[in-house]
């Protein structure tokens, strides 16, 4: 599975806020249906891959692993997730929605906010097993999102 | 002073259950928990090991709470309810342990991962040999019997595939892999790892880091413990989860008042009926408190 590479963003003041107290890596849409994995995030670093070791000289700054429910286990449709529900369905709703998940980089992007204007992510999957090569990155979209 | 006598007179006091750390369990905790996990497994109705286990994942319907991003209700759109869930789990779980072994004195203990990055990460020794006294270890791999074949050749494939082991077919047992699993963290976490969760600030973000944790642990150990629907089959499950638990008591206790968002306060918790998320948040409540060790003191000799 190859890794996510993003475009630059910004990290000025203008982009991010100036006196923010916490940064965060926001995973939106994070899918949990199949087998557990984990998902290295580097900063400026869009060559990392899965032999990239994870040390700060790398740009690594954090993993999420994923706890996941190894795949589908019922009938035909079991584990689609609905798009949407009626009003006044006070169900469960559906364990597969995917999931929204972050790390704490506050003390990465200060630093990096003080010697450059943009930054990069590369995010590895560290997925079991063999997994096609140009196959897709399990989120839906990762945002830093700053608090003040 | 006949003691059989007054022990059969004496009142039921209600006690609360003393959670303890695996590392400090004595010898009898040690054998009450055993007896009673093997008194449990060997429960084929809904009172034993297979139907608590199963709650969890497999046999469907499975009902634990992981990664929930859109509550327990279905118009709620952000649901902290993995550690409440859990909980509930945890409470019925050890009560059923309780029955089937007799013995009200028999808690789940916790297994405390947190390690120093220079010392080696392993499993308990008590959950790690093999066989006691020339029997079996029920705390070091658990009995998969009921799941109808159409789910178990799914998940078995899926084990088979994330794991590189086949379990084959049932009855199976639980396995491990501490370390081993390419998606695993390097290490168990570290004392600043799980500090930085206890110092969240609010409930949900509290919630968030512990669950990634945890995660990171499940996939540590491997095996079937690395996948959601048969991990609670693996008795280590139990002891990593108090652990969860004793740390959300530990955070609740930094943090007072600090609860879940009020909209979820009243939101139940299935399968297990008389419990929402507000009954869950004091555990004297539920009968049980966490303690680092409980060292008896006998009576002097002639007192």
């Amino acid at each position: 599975m190859r890794p996510y590479l993003s475009r630059p963003i910004g990290l000025t003041p203008v982009d991010i806020g100036a006196s923010y107290y916490r940064a965060d890596l926001v995973f939106d849409g994070v899918d949990h249906s199949g087998s557990s994995f984990a998902l290295r995030v580097f900063f400026d670093n869009p060559d990392a891959t899965h032999d990239t070791e994870a040390s700060a000289e790398n740009g690594y700054v954090g993993s999420v692993y994923v706890f996941g429910h190894g795949g589908c286990f019922g009938d035909e449709g079991h584990c689609d997730v609905p798009v949407r529900r009626r009003a006044f369905d006070d169900r469960p709703p559906h364990q597969l929605i995917p999931a929204k998940m972050w790390i704490e980089v506050t003390d990465a992007i200060r630093q990096l906010a003080q010697r450059q204007d943009q930054l990069v992510i590369t995010v590895v999957p560290i997925m079991p097993g063999e997994v096609a090569e140009d196959s897709q990155v399990s989120f839906q979209k990762v945002s830093l999102v700053t608090y003040a | 002073m006949n003691n059989e006598t007054d022990a059969a007179q004496a009142p039921v006091v209600p006690s609360v259950g003393l959670r303890k750390s695996v590392a400090t369990l004595a010898a009898a905790d040690v054998a009450g928990l055993r007896a009673a996990l093997v008194a449990m497994q060997g429960i084929s109705d809904d009172r034993g090991y297979q139907h608590y286990a199963g709650i969890h994942g497999l046999p469907l319907p499975g009902y634990c709470v992981h990664h929930d991003a859109a509550g327990i209700l279905g118009h709620l759109q952000v649901g902290p309810l993995f550690l409440p869930w859990h909980r509930a789990y945890l409470y019925f779980f050890e009560l059923a342990l309780q029955d089937a072994g007799h013995d009200t004195t028999v808690t789940l203990p916790w297994w405390d991962w947190v390690t120093d990055p220079a010392q080696p990460s392993e499993i308990p020794a008590v959950y790690a040999m093999q066989s006691v006294n020339g029997q079996p270890n029920p705390l070091y791999q658990g009995p998969i019997i009921d799941i109808p074949d159409s789910q178990w050749e799914g998940e078995r494939q899926s084990l088979a595939t994330d794991t590189g082991i086949d379990p084959g077919s049932l009855p199976a047992v639980t396995f491990r892999q501490p370390g081993d699993l390419p998606m695993a963290p390097p290490r168990l976490p570290t004392p600043e790892e799980v500090n930085n969760a206890l110092s969240a600030p609010n409930f949900v973000d509290f919630s968030q880091r512990i669950e990634r944790i945890h995660d990171g642990i499940h996939v540590w150990v491997g095996g079937t413990m690395s996948e959601i629907p048969v991990a609670a089959y693996d008795p280590l499950f139990y002891a990593h989860h108090t652990m969860i638990d004793r740390l959300w008591w530990l955070w609740q206790l930094q943090h007072p008042g600090a609860e879940p968002p009020a909209r979820y306060l009243n939101a139940p918790l299935p399968p297990f009926p008389s419990l929402t998320v507000g009954g869950t948040l004091d555990i004297n409540s539920l009968g049980y408190e966490y303690a680092l060790a409980e060292v008896p003191f006998e009576p002097a000799a002639g007192r």
